[in-house]
């Protein structure tokens, strides 16, 4: 199977290459006009009287091919070359599109640094093959017939014959090392992506290197891949570095052939001293284009095995994927319910969720508390539609979630996720994620529920102030509430805190829930927490353990159970009140 | 500051001065191969083609063609020797400046790390060196190369025929003003795309690691604009790129016919006049071809000069943060902390006069557990990173024992302070790795620590225990797993003081009692340090300090600061 990623291009483009190939071969029939004038111009001088006003209107048409030449190289380039810069973007902008719809699976089996190669380095060479690769074989071809057959026609089929004798065994010997020089690029690109990873790694966790004085450490340890680098460059270069010399010297002996042949052909007196020339200036003709066959293996196969590491990412597909066009309710209103739901991970044997059963009426709070482990990110994973379930098992207005548009699905849920991840850009494009329906008044506000406001006002550039890649200059509280910012701001159906209050202490936590109730009234919401107090006001609360629900009920009637909730809440807050009484007394 | 970076790049090379020299030889040699093949051509064409003289022996057409292969085959084998050996050298040299930069950040202070995106640090570290790598490969020697091949073709032009040679010579100025305005336009247009390229490089890795909230977020549309617009103008800079090759190069080959032909032109009254040879002129259109070809390939080089020459300047840059690098050296060598610790008169602002800290001074003697409380974003967080010394304070001081920690042996004062951060970071790798990060820890104090840690309860429950591979930033683990882990990573380390940095926020209530138990296990002999907003971990520190705006409040023990009635009195009750 192939992605038709290349060929969509080229049906919308390739008449880019049609007028760039016409050019280039008129370009290289020019080109080979010029021996044919310069050895007209050697015969008339070796005539015992000399037509200087012939020579002369030969010399000015040798002027005018190097004019006609720059003329339409110019123009050939432009198209070619240029063409393939317009699929380099393309090829970009697409990959970009195509990653967008790849879903976590995905992205948990891969590194980053490997898929940035594809972005910067494969679509790199695959565009050297569809530019400079393309033009150099149509410069090839064209330069390379019109001179055989100038050569066999004006000067000497048998000598033309004899002096190409060598090419067929260059081809040979390119094909043979070009097999080996693929081989050995693949193992330089393969290093090139580790490297990358690896400092993109460290990078990322530099602070803990930091912090455990790890630099030497890893400073061996990039040594190792960076030796391995470069032997791997150095084998590359020992086999690339061989074609170039071996086709110059099966090329040193056409001109020997020329040489000697052709010699006792212009005194047999069957060719004319002009016209040795000429062969000897098509001969030079040729060895360009065939010297760079090398070139244009090495950039063909470079692009080709890009093309088809690309091409396997263009090939995966995400597992979740609209199948309905439409969704079955225009504005989604947030009831929810989940029915016997049972889920394990792709590729793992035990259950992440087991015989889940939830009822969740439009409007009202679950809450979710567990042990570390115990399936509450997968819960939510799966009513994001991150992962693939059955039909039948959860519903939102009563409808299947899998006929939902993914679309419509996500936009009515608003998701602060456990671990912040926030883009290098402003405060306010973080809040209203680079969308611009959202207006500065309604970043305010989602700021303000969020109780981030205060905190954005007094940053220098308040709402425009940029955050660092990993947000660094903000703390893990702020971080958090940003995020929930983020969420709020869609006044979405369905809000999801994943643990989303865990940076902020009691207190902020306290006044953000107390907000929500207020502001997001009649809107349904699911709270994840590991204290109780985030989730005491639930409408239901959950116990999940080992993917399953082990007890059921509001705060009151799960205190009542006198089971984990119970205990839970001892621990948290019965020893607080305990020691607050005793602390008072004493 | 151009000049000065390829200077210094070239310096590099000093090392292998022999081998350079080996290779230059050859590059002498194959020239001479190069300009001695046109003078074959002459030979044959005036001596045996036109005036016939008789051949006998080494003096003959057939003699000429093997000598024409033997230059043909010398040139080649040089060639080849040449250019491994001149790939050795870039490669060892770019090597060795891909290992400068990545151990050079690594002792980046963390405000300079936060101004780089890591996308632009990856860049220095491959792109940027690839291109002086190809400085090293492609055109270094093939300068020198072309430079000689000048000299010889002038040379032996000169020889045969003065005036010829002149004539041939009056376009080079042409030429070398054409090149100068074309290439100071590249070299514009260069740092455009090489900025841009950073800035699509900086684009995908951010997308990437946060395509799961643009997709939850639907915000792909959005994204997708916002990298038209980059790649838009990326496209843009490339046509211009485009568009000035397109014209040195051929015009440059214009010059080389209007060369030829007012040879011809000038050749053609000489002829008549019986004072040259036609040989001659042939062998003088011969050179004057061979004559642009280097003139051309300068001209070519230049593009991977240009590029070499910016990717030079930006390493450099980032490699002349010498003087602001973290200093691992210098400073009192200390093997372990007793661990008093000192905040005296402490200021510090992130930015300009933004204080973060306001004259925060207090006192934690060795041994004890301190705990400071305060709300979101009131400076708890920032008195670590200025204990770890990952920022220095702007007034006042920090003393560990007695010393002013500036003076301290960083890597001393960082192997003594283990840090429980609020971010987990995971490496690639396995659990193994992350616990014992490279360094030498024996089995068993591996094992105690995750006993300690209780994280040796899920990992046992792990296929692979111990060895169970961990993706990047460990994905596949929760966020309390990778708590727990952080915890084990930092007993196995055993630390003198020990910070705990809202930790234990994101593990259950049931694991954190048995974290609680491992804590106390932990900080008995040491001075430890814990920033937390549950009250039941702080009850039973030491001393307790309450921070608000950057100032502390109110200090004392849990008995005391209720006895108080103040801030700490009142979150008590809130509970």
């Amino acid at each position: 199977m192939k992605s038709k990623i290349i060929a969509e291009f080229l049906k919308k483009y390739w008449y880019n290459y049609i007028i760039g190939a016409a050019f280039l071969i008129l370009s290289s029939y020019i080109q080979t006009l010029s021996p044919r004038y310069l050895g007209t111009i050697f015969d008339l001088l070796r005539e015992p009287v000399i037509d200087s006003r012939r020579i002369l209107h030969y010399i000015v048409l040798l002027v005018l091919v190097a004019v006609g030449m720059f003329v339409t190289r110019f123009i050939w380039r432009y198209f070619i070359m240029g063409n393939a810069r317009n699929m380099e973007c393309f090829l970009r902008q697409k990959l970009l599109e195509h990653l967008q719809k790849l879903d976590v699976t995905f992205y948990n089996n891969r590194k980053t640094g490997d898929l940035m190669a594809y972005a910067v380095n494969d679509i790199g060479a695959v565009r050297q093959s569809f530019g400079p690769g393309v033009a150099l074989v149509l410069n090839g071809l064209g330069l390379g017939l019109l001179s055989v057959f100038s050569m066999a026609d004006s000067v000497h089929p048998r000598l033309t014959v004899f002096a190409l004798l060598p090419i067929p065994f260059i081809i040979a010997i390119i094909v043979w090392l070009g097999r080996i020089i693929q081989k050995r690029f693949r193992a330089v690109q393969k290093n090139f992506a580790s490297i990358s990873d690896r400092i993109n790694e460290n990078i990322s966790g530099i602070r803990v290197i930091k912090t455990y004085v790890q630099e030497d450490q890893e400073v061996d340890r990039f040594d190792l891949l960076n030796s391995k680098m470069m032997k791997s460059n150095l084998d590359l270069v020992r086999v690339s570095s061989l074609l170039s010399p071996l086709i110059q010297t099966l090329f040193g002996i056409s001109f020997m052939i020329n040489l000697i042949y052709g010699s006792t052909l212009v005194i047999d007196g069957t060719i004319s001293l002009g016209s040795f020339v000429e062969f000897n200036g098509y001969l030079g003709m040729i060895m360009r284009p065939v010297i760079s066959i090398g070139r244009i293996i090495n950039v063909f196969q470079r692009g080709m095995a890009s093309y088809k590491r690309l091409n396997e990412i263009f090939m995966e597909k995400p597992d979740i994927t609209d199948t309905a066009h439409k969704s079955p309710v225009e504005k989604i209103q947030g009831g929810l319910e989940i029915r016997d739901l049972s889920f394990k991970y792709p590729g793992y044997d035990e259950y992440a969720l087991r015989d889940i059963n939830i009822s969740l009426p439009e409007g009202k709070v679950l809450g979710i508390i567990g042990p570390t482990g115990s399936g509450k990110t997968t819960l939510v994973n799966l009513l994001l539609r991150l992962y693939k379930i059955d039909d039948g098992k959860i519903f939102i207005d009563g409808h299947d979630i899998n006929d939902y548009r993914l679309e419509d699905l996500r936009e009515a849920i608003g998701y602060v996720p456990q671990d912040n991840f926030l883009f290098s850009a402003t405060i306010s494009d973080n809040i209203r994620f680079f969308d611009d329906r959202f207006t500065e008044d309604d970043i305010e506000n989602a700021s303000r529920i969020s109780l981030i406001y205060d905190n954005v006002m007094d940053f220098p550039d308040k709402f425009e102030t940029v955050i660092g890649e990993r947000g660094v200059n903000l703390s893990g509280g702020q971080k958090q509430r940003i995020s929930i910012a983020r969420a709020l701001i869609k006044d979405p159906a369905i809000t999801i805190l994943d643990d989303a209050l865990s940076a902020v202490d009691t207190q902020t936590e306290e006044e953000i829930l107390k907000n929500l109730r207020q502001d997001m009234k009649g809107r349904t919401c699911i709270i994840i927490a590991h204290r109780i107090s985030a989730l005491k006001h639930a409408d239901e609360i959950i116990v999940l353990d080992h993917g399953r629900i082990i007890e059921r009920g509001t705060h009151k009637s799960l205190l009542e159970q006198r089971g984990y909730y119970y205990e839970l809440y001892r621990d948290q807050y019965q020893k607080e009140q305990r020691e607050k009484i005793e602390s008072e007394a004493s | 500051m151009k000049r000065h970076s390829l200077f210094r790049v070239l310096k590099m090379s000093l090392p292998y001065w022999k081998i350079i020299l080996m290779s230059a030889f050859c590059v002498l040699a194959v020239n001479g191969a190069e300009l001695a093949k046109p003078y074959v051509l002459k030979v044959v064409i005036d001596d045996f083609l036109k005036y016939r003289k008789p051949q006998s022996g080494l003096y003959s057409v057939t003699a000429m063609g093997i000598a024409y292969m033997l230059l043909v085959l010398i040139s080649s084998t040089l060639t080849y020797v040449q250019q491994n050996s001149m790939n050795y050298v870039g490669q060892s040299i770019v090597t060795s400046v891909r290992r400068k930069i990545f151990s050079h950040i690594q002792r980046l202070p963390l405000p300079i790390l936060d101004k780089f995106t890591t996308g632009r640090l990856i860049t220095r570290a491959t792109n940027d060196v690839e291109a002086i790598s190809e400085m090293f490969t492609d055109v270094f020697i093939n300068l020198f190369k072309d430079i000689f091949l000048l000299i010889g073709i002038v040379f032996v032009m000169l020889r045969m025929n003065v005036t010829l040679a002149l004539i041939g010579f009056t376009v080079i100025p042409f030429i070398i003003l054409l090149t100068n305005i074309v290439k100071k336009k590249m070299k514009a247009n260069f740092v455009v795309i090489k900025g841009l390229t950073g800035r699509i490089n900086g684009f995908f890795a951010e997308n990437i690691s946060g395509m799961k909230l643009v997709q939850i977020f639907n915000m792909q549309k959005e994204k997708q604009r916002e990298f038209k617009e980059l790649n838009d103008e990326y496209y843009k800079a490339a046509l211009t790129r485009l568009t000035l090759n397109s014209i040195l190069r051929p015009a440059i080959e214009i010059f080389n016919s209007l060369a030829i032909a007012i040879l011809i032109w000038y050749g053609m009254g000489r002829i008549m006049g019986q004072s040259l040879e036609l040989g001659v002129l042939y062998a003088f259109t011969e050179y004057i071809k061979q004559f642009f070809e280097p003139i051309n390939d300068l001209a070519e080089k230049y593009n991977t000069i240009q590029s070499a020459v910016v990717s030079a300047d930006r390493i450099f840059e980032l490699l002349d943060k010498e003087d602001e690098l973290e200093d691992y050296d210098s400073g009192v060598r200390v093997d372990r902390f007793r661990g008093d610790i000192e905040f005296k008169n402490v200021w510090f602002a992130y930015n300009d006069e933004d204080w973060v800290l306001k004259d925060v001074s207090f006192r934690i003697s060795s041994g004890q557990t301190a705990a400071f409380v305060g709300a979101t974003g009131s400076g708890k967080t920032t008195i670590i990173n200025l204990l770890s010394r990952f920022y220095r304070v702007q007034k006042g001081e920090i003393l560990i024992d007695g010393i002013n920690i500036n003076d301290i042996n960083l890597r001393d004062l960082r192997r003594n302070i283990a840090v429980v951060l609020q971010d987990v970071f995971l490496f690639s790798g396995s659990i193994r790795d992350n616990i014992t990060l490279n360094s030498d820890i024996p089995e068993d104090r591996v094992e105690a620590a995750l006993r300690l840690s209780c994280a040796d309860a899920f990992i046992n429950e792990l296929p692979d225990k111990m060895d169970q591979p961990v993706t990047e930033r460990g994905s596949t683990f929760s966020a309390g797993q990778r708590q727990l882990l952080a915890f084990a990573r930092t007993i196995a380390h055993d630390p003198s003081i020990f910070v705990l940095d809202e930790a234990t926020a994101n593990i259950d209530t049931k694991t954190e009692g048995l974290i609680q138990r491992s804590i106390a296990n932990v900080s008995r002999d040491r001075t430890t340090l814990i920033i937390a907003h549950r009250l039941s971990t702080i009850r039973n520190a030491d001393v307790i300090f309450i921070i608000r705006k950057g100032r502390i409040v109110e200090s004392g023990n849990h008995d005391e600061l209720m006895a108080l009635g103040g801030y700490y009195y009142q979150l008590n009750a809130v509970s």
